[in-house]
């Protein structure tokens, strides 16, 4: 009886429990369909800008499910500057800059964002704007003879931001 | 008057008001009513809550535009964020199975999204609804030969199949406009460059800038006008910090479209705003002397 091959440590274990978070988010699944062709990087700013950031690199390993690499206190998720233009590039619709905010997602969900991205959402869902209301905005306005701004109905946004119950919502 | 619900979203009204007075000020003149919805949020932006939990991001930005809907009314925006926001909401809520969902959150607050809004970016209502010869005939003041170097900024184009304002590879939107003003518009070679703000990592934004703006400075144009908030704060508050982290002397001037459009309308250069501005547009002011020399030999 022949031997039975060698298991070697560099063969690439596909992480599927973290595959399966990731296409639980919305649009997050969408990274199946790339085969790789590198569209997504040439008209990428991020990557002509950094030595780190390529977001052919970032599907693949979502392909691979690399979790580990991807989701770490230092993510290069964050070097993105959302310009869709990978979205617009992707012949296979992708839309790679999606799967990088599912990714964020998962970040978030493990209470990891860098110091301005938690101060801006933090002042949304405190205020329901990204640039929360003022005495000296009130006086600019007023200076340009515009209408003071509505108010926002925070009991609707608290209500709506809730995440849903696991057992799903109510009929 | 054709009417639109207004989207004002945050950055313009609370950072940027002489923006919005431009824009009430000249929508009118351009056959467009303005109409003001009661409880608008945060569009919410695409960048910082969509990066927490796009299904509230979308249930929010959902409840905005059943504002409009209960007005019967199609939704216009004026900045190229809350346009990436409410599209990409109206075309992923075409997904009946997530608009479903979505809806479940809205019965939370007694709402629901039905899609019987359209959203509207407030260079289309030009473009489209009032046209360019109507934007000529409004303007009491030319710009002739003012040289305006465009930057569309990223939102505002892509992605094209859900923004569905103009080709991102060759888009025309901004120059018709600046030169319905009768000004000459110019396109730099990094016209396709993102100014980099939602990046994290703060040396990328900065070499973006440089680029950016050594780009814009070689065209040697008068002023620089843009579309989107977020951009603007970039080319004036960034300018000046980008010229002194680099040791270089960027000087354009910035200026949002409607700004420009209200100018040349004849509104008084004093009324809007521009003084607060890093950068200022000084160079406009030939025009109105201009204007006042043509006038005052008119009636003599």
């Amino acid at each position: 009886m022949p031997d039975e091959p060698e298991k070697k440590d560099d063969v690439v274990k596909v992480n599927f429990d973290f595959r399966r978070e990731l296409a639980e988010k919305i649009e997050g699944n969408l990274a199946s369909f790339c085969y790789q062709c590198g569209a997504c990087v040439g008209d990428c700013p991020a990557t002509m800008y950094s030595d780190t950031f390529n977001p052919r690199e970032i599907m693949l390993k979502v392909l691979y499910g690399l979790g580990d690499e991807l989701l770490g206190e230092d993510s290069v998720m964050w070097e993105c500057t959302n310009c869709y233009n990978c979205h617009e590039r992707c012949p296979q619709e992708v839309k790679p800059v999606e799967v990088i905010i599912s990714l964020k997602n998962m970040l978030a969900d493990r209470g990891i964002y860098p110091d301005p991205v938690a101060k801006v959402i933090k002042t949304f869902e405190e205020t329901g704007r990204t640039t929360p209301l003022s005495g000296a905005v009130d006086k600019q306005r007023e200076r340009f003879g515009l209408p003071p701004l509505s108010v926002v109905p925070m009991d609707e946004i608290s209500l709506l931001i809730e995440p849903a119950p696991p057992e799903g919502e109510d009929n | 008057m054709k009417r639109y619900a207004f989207f004002p979203g945050c950055l313009i009204p609370t950072r940027h008001p002489a923006m919005e007075f431009a824009i009430r000020h000249t929508l009118p003149k351009l056959g467009i009513e303005i109409v003001d919805l009661e409880g608008t949020s945060c569009c919410p932006d695409p960048i910082y809550f969509k990066s927490k939990d796009k299904m509230s991001w979308l249930a929010v930005a959902a409840r905005n535009l059943t504002l409009a809907e209960e007005q019967g009314l199609d939704i216009f925006t004026n900045c190229s964020g809350c346009t990436a926001t409410l599209s990409e909401t109206y075309h992923l809520l075409e997904d009946m199975s997530l608009r479903e969902k979505v809806n479940q959150r809205l019965k939370r607050i007694g709402r629901e999204y039905k899609g019987t809004s359209k959203i509207r970016h407030i260079v289309t209502l030009l473009r489209d609804v009032a046209g360019y010869d109507a934007i000529r005939e409004s303007v009491v003041r030319p710009l002739d030969g003012l040289k305006v170097a465009i930057h569309y900024g990223c939102h505002l184009l892509k992605p094209s199949r859900i923004m569905q304002v103009d080709d991102p590879n060759d888009p025309s939107v901004m120059e018709r406009l600046v030169e319905a003003l009768g000004a000459v518009p110019v396109r730099h070679r990094n016209w396709y460059l993102c100014c980099g703000k939602a990046c994290q990592r703060e040396d990328i934004p900065s070499n973006m800038m440089h680029d950016l703006l050594g780009a814009v400075q070689e065209e040697e144009a008068d002023i620089l006008g843009l579309i989107c908030p977020t951009c603007f704060g970039q080319f004036d508050h960034g300018q000046m910090k980008v010229s002194k982290q680099f040791g270089e002397d960027f000087h354009t001037p910035p200026i949002y479209y409607f700004q420009l459009l209200a100018f040349a309308q004849g509104v008084p250069y004093d009324k809007l705003g521009l003084e607060r501005q890093r950068f200022k547009p000084e160079c406009l002011r030939q025009f109105e002397t201009a204007a006042a020399a043509a006038s005052s030999s008119e009636t003599e």
